[in-house]
């Protein structure tokens, strides 16, 4: 590891999430107008490769070959690497992982990596048909399985394993809307949901009702990766990329085992924690992958932040929130932003970005924080991706 | 939906790739080996089964009879879904086998909304984990029967194999007692 070469996000962007009238190019060159006036500094033939997050152009947009369209979109001419990457939900992750692995190699100085996705179609059963293409699609999405039922099950294993209950499942809910409620951006930036208004939403997959589940959400976001030598030229407070892990597990829903185990979650973490040097107890915050506000509950155990079945206590006990043990999703989750599968994992690192230099609005920033995780899982859970950041104390 | 019975083969009367078969093409009343609708395919859920198409597809053929089947390894035992290769020990020699038609839901949900093309008129429906009897087999698939709302964790369930209009063949677990 010691012969790599440093890499650190210089900055970035988020394009408001949501229903948007915009088409996947459009959405690629927002993101490309936002990132551009996000980072001053950055100029278009500075940057050699750029890496596109998007899990299903060819499903939503009709569109494959996206990485030229994008570069085009955003008044880019890559010269060294110039890619998609899909990994359904991570995607966006992918796009980062991938950027750091070629300029910490010595491939690339200066990176942008992308996500793009544009879920909302005139019928919302086509959007649907490419969500459970996710899936194992000749053995599992053809029974109908999509996201939401296959979480539920995890909910209703969790429920009946562990006593979790529907009100610890909403205080996740309303602690992600009450932290996007502080985020222009978000999906639901302008809704209120408190958890008695949570429990009275309608059931999507029970025991799961609507505000338990994240969106089909159209957006964009973007940040910009350089080579430790270049830095400075863009910021005085980079995020630094210390660690990396990522576990797959099986894909066809009959080899998950246990539904309430994520084990995945738990080697990328620890892989990822490894490589940076350090623990749990470090960490300032968090940006895990709260598809399902089930998801959340999981991934707090799985990565050890309390025991096994205690997730749902954790969350309602108000551990995860601000002035808790560890601030989880201040950015407000994939449930309160919104969940357009490439550009999530980007806009989580834009959030950690912005934490790190202290301008996110008062009412979500983490006082100081020296050091954050960002997880993403995919498809039913069966792969798990995390990185650690630094910041520049 | 037609009345199946348990375990059995059945006819279903409306199926997503009804939607798939082109007004040109004449619907195939009878199941073979060579059923192979015409496309477009790429909005059709269920797989090309036929031996032009798969290696599998002695599987599709077994759900004709209403068996449904897998393969075993030798060394590593039964895999899921069936393989052409073994994803442990990497040999190919596997052997096809029957599995047990009974088993119970290990867990269920249902879609309320949301439902992909083709599956909107099947809303509400199920889709539930079934512990396979006497297997080490936790198999994920549609279940039929029993409203979303009465289905309980460790309801038996029974294989069902269905045919769709255009021929080809698939299963399902329908509920066989409360």
């Amino acid at each position: 590891m010691t012969s790599l070469r440093k890499v650190a996000i210089v900055g970035g962007a988020t394009t408001p999430f949501g229903l948007r009238p915009l088409t996947w190019a459009e959405l690629a060159q927002e993101a490309g107008g936002a990132l551009f006036h996000a980072v001053p500094a950055l100029d278009a033939k500075d940057v050699d490769s750029l890496f596109v997050g998007a899990a299903e152009p060819e499903r939503f947009a009709f569109q494959s070959h996206v990485a030229p369209l994008a570069a085009e979109q955003m008044g880019l001419t890559p010269r060294r690497i110039l890619q998609r990457t899909e990994l359904a939900c991570a995607s966006g992750q992918s796009a980062i992982r991938s950027a750091y692995a070629a300029i910490a190699a010595g491939l690339s100085d200066v990176a942008v990596a992308v996500g793009v996705e544009k879920m909302n179609l005139p019928s919302m059963a086509e959007a649907n048909t490419s969500m459970a293409c996710v899936m194992d699609r000749p053995w599992d999405g053809v029974h109908g399985a999509t996201a939401p039922p296959f979480f539920a099950m995890v909910a209703q294993r969790h429920m009946l394993e562990f006593g979790t209950t529907e009100e610890q499942l909403a205080a996740v809910s309303e602690k992600n809307h009450r932290f996007a409620n502080t985020n222009p951006t978000a999906q639901f930036h302008s809704k209120k949901f408190d958890r008695e208004k949570l429990l009275r939403l309608p059931l999507v997959a029970p025991p799961l009702r609507l505000g338990d589940c994240s969106s089909m959400t159209d957006g964009a976001a973007a940040v910009v990766l350089v080579a430790e030598e270049r830095v400075r030229q863009y910021t005085r407070t980079p995020a630094w990329i210390r660690g990396t892990g990522q576990h797959s597990s099986f894909h066809n829903l009959a080899n998950a085992g246990s539904l309430t185990e994520w084990p995945g979650l738990r080697a990328a973490a620890g892989e990822a924690l490894r490589s940076a040097g350090i623990g749990l107890a470090e960490l300032d915050f968090a940006e895990l992958h709260d598809c399902f506000s089930i998801s959340e509950i999981v991934e707090y155990e799985a990565l050890g932040l309390c025991p096994k079945g205690e997730g749902g206590k954790f969350a309602a006990d108000g551990r995860s929130d601000l002035g808790g043990d560890l601030v989880v999703n201040p950015r407000g989750g994939l449930l309160g932003c919104g969940h357009p599968l490439g550009a999530t994992g980007i806009a989580q690192a834009v959030e950690v970005f912005q934490q790190f230099a202290g301008t996110v609005p008062a009412a979500r920033q983490v006082p100081s924080p020296s050091w954050a995780l960002v997880h993403n899982l995919s498809g039913s859970a069966n792969v798990h991706s995390v990185m650690v950041y630094q910041g520049a104390s | 939906m037609a009345t199946p019975t348990k375990g059995r083969a059945a006819q279903v009367e409306a199926a997503p790739a009804e939607a798939t078969r082109t007004p040109t093409e004449p619907r195939k009343e009878k199941a073979t080996a060579e059923a192979r609708p015409s496309g477009p395919f790429l909005l059709d859920f269920y797989p090309l089964e036929d031996e032009r198409s798969t290696q599998l597809s002695r599987f599709y053929e077994s759900l004709k009879t209403g068996r449904l089947t897998t393969t075993r390894c030798a060394k590593d035992g039964l895999l899921w879904p069936p393989r052409l290769v073994c994803p442990r020990c990497h040999g190919g020699e596997l052997e096809w086998v029957d599995l047990p038609n009974a088993g119970h839901l290990y867990a269920f949900s249902a879609v309320l909304v949301g439902a992909p093309s083709g599956m909107e008129g099947d809303v509400p429906y199920v889709v539930g984990f079934v512990d396979v009897e006497g297997t080490p087999l936790r198999l994920f698939g549609r279940i039929v029967g029993t409203p979303w709302n009465e289905c309980r964790i460790g309801q038996p369930v029974e294989v069902e194999t269905f045919s769709i209009p255009d021929g080809r063949w698939f299963y399902r677990f329908r509920t066989s007692g409360r």
